[in-house]
């Protein structure tokens, strides 16, 4: 089993062994086409798409688990915001609000393909980071010939993200060892303590701002001219053919969308 | 004639830093102040008082770490990518420059010394926040995720969440850790 961002994989699974500019253009190409694509029924059927692939990349279906309560917050945001305050036409309408917004079959449709589209970036996205270690994302944006200094900038901010969860942790409960009640008062009492937490963690931040700057400078961290690295990936002419396929996928559903008007909404079977 | 900025070590720790340190707070406040109808977003967003302050010692880099922190969290976790870059993560990529920019041409200081200081922070931060508010809304309405009605909840619910953020998270931090920071190589008020 490998450790990636967000859990142990088996080493033999084939997402896992892709070159991580081929990572990088997954996740790409699952936000492009769930951006490109209307039809409910495509959405939903490339999700148990995704699905399916999860199964065949050994990647464990509980980890989509731990996304529920934000699939559910963001959910709940579309249905509110097209039931509330849309005016698509359809042929049934089924209350209208005095405000001007009326809510048809139409409605309900349409809110199902918005929540589709984020559902399929979602378990598309879950399933890529599912797979992805922190040499992948530094590895993958050199690949993009993104400047190095930019990979290793996002690198160290992922880094840094959890070092400061342990830093907030540690301050908070240095706080209530003092006598602070973090839980106790009325909201601007809670929220002015909670603002005296920030600044033990800004001096941290600094602090640490300074430490990194010596340490990179000590190692003579060199952005210009040629680099060599630690690890070697071979993209092969296998994973070139899929590269190939990941960009022109969403390059021919734009064609087809706007040139045929296939998978636009509301799509087969709720024409007419 | 202004020379290009430079992208070297000290800017990466100030990016670096920065993004790592909004980058749980953006997500601790989209979890604990979500606002019914807007995906994504927050009705306390408390990392903008941290980028804004970066910004304000730091210059553009601070924005930059603050853009990465905010893309990197409604996108990598919340399934939002492509939207969200075009979305939350420029404006707020844009925010903080406006508030430099304003407090750069008005020659405040950062330390808010002076009442003049304080009244400078206020409106360049309402006004950051409402530029900001108004890009991320037209997208979002732009590209179909909220609806008219909702375009200017939006707008007003954002301008208020992080001005209100902004103020009490940034003044404190601007009011007693200026005279520290002053100390830093990278300090660009100099």
């Amino acid at each position: 089993m490998r450790r990636t961002f967000f859990l142990y994989v088996e080493e033999n699974s084939p997402l896992y062994r892709l070159h991580p500019l081929l990572k990088i253009l997954l996740l790409l190409f699952f936000n492009l086409e769930a951006w490109i694509i209307e039809s409910p029924t495509v959405l939903w059927l490339s999700i148990v798409g995704v699905l399916v692939l999860f199964k065949l990349a050994k990647i464990p279906l509980a980890r989509l688990l731990k996304f529920l309560l934000f699939a559910a917050i963001i959910t709940q945001a579309i249905m509110f915001s097209y039931i509330l305050g849309s005016k698509i036409p359809g042929n049934v309408v089924y209350y209208e609000f005095p405000w001007g917004t009326y809510v048809t079959d139409r409605t309900l449709l349409y809110a199902f393909s918005m929540v589709g589209r984020f559902m399929l970036m979602l378990v598309g996205s879950t399933l890529v980071l599912a797979v992805t270690r922190d040499i992948d994302i530094i590895y993958g944006i050199i690949s993009l010939k993104i400047p190095y200094a930019l990979a290793f900038t996002v690198s160290l901010a992922f880094r840094f993200a959890t070092i400061f969860i342990d830093d907030y942790f540690k301050v908070r409960d240095a706080m209530i060892l003092r006598g602070t009640a973090l839980d106790k008062g009325g909201i601007l009492e809670r929220a002015r303590k909670y603002v005296n937490l920030s600044i033990p963690l800004m001096v941290l931040a600094v602090r640490r701002m300074l430490e990194l700057t010596y340490v990179l400078e000590a190692k003579g961290l060199n952005l210009k001219g040629k680099r060599s690295y630690f690890y070697e990936f071979k993209l092969g002419s296998l994973g070139i053919a899929l590269a190939l396929t990941l960009i022109t996928i969403p390059i021919l559903t734009l064609f087809l969308k706007m040139s045929y008007g296939l998978f636009t909404f509301p799509g087969w079977p709720f024409n007419g | 004639m202004a020379s290009a900025p430079v992208f070297g070590i000290r800017q990466i720790a100030v990016t670096a830093i920065t993004a790592g340190l909004c980058l749980p707070l953006a997500l601790f406040a989209i979890i604990l102040v979500p606002i019914p109808g807007l995906p994504a977003a927050s009705g306390f967003w408390i990392p903008a008082g941290f980028y804004f302050v970066m910004t304000l010692w730091f210059g553009v880099w601070g924005a930059l770490g603050g853009h990465i922190a905010t893309t990197i969290a409604m996108g990598y976790f919340f399934g939002y990518t492509l939207h969200i870059w075009m979305d939350g993560g420029l404006g707020d990529f844009i925010a903080p420059i406006v508030a430099l920019v304003i407090f750069k041409l008005l020659r405040a200081n950062p330390e808010l010394k002076e009442k003049r200081d304080y009244a400078v922070w206020i409106v360049s931060v309402m006004i950051a926040s409402l530029v900001c508010g108004l890009w991320v809304h037209t997208v979002h309405l732009l590209f179909g995720i909220i609806t008219w009605p909702f375009w200017w909840v939006g707008v007003l619910t954002y301008f208020i969440g992080d001005t209100l953020a902004i103020l009490i998270v940034g003044t404190p931090l601007l009011k007693t850790l200026t005279e520290y920071v002053k100390q830093s190589p990278m300090y660009i008020w100099k």
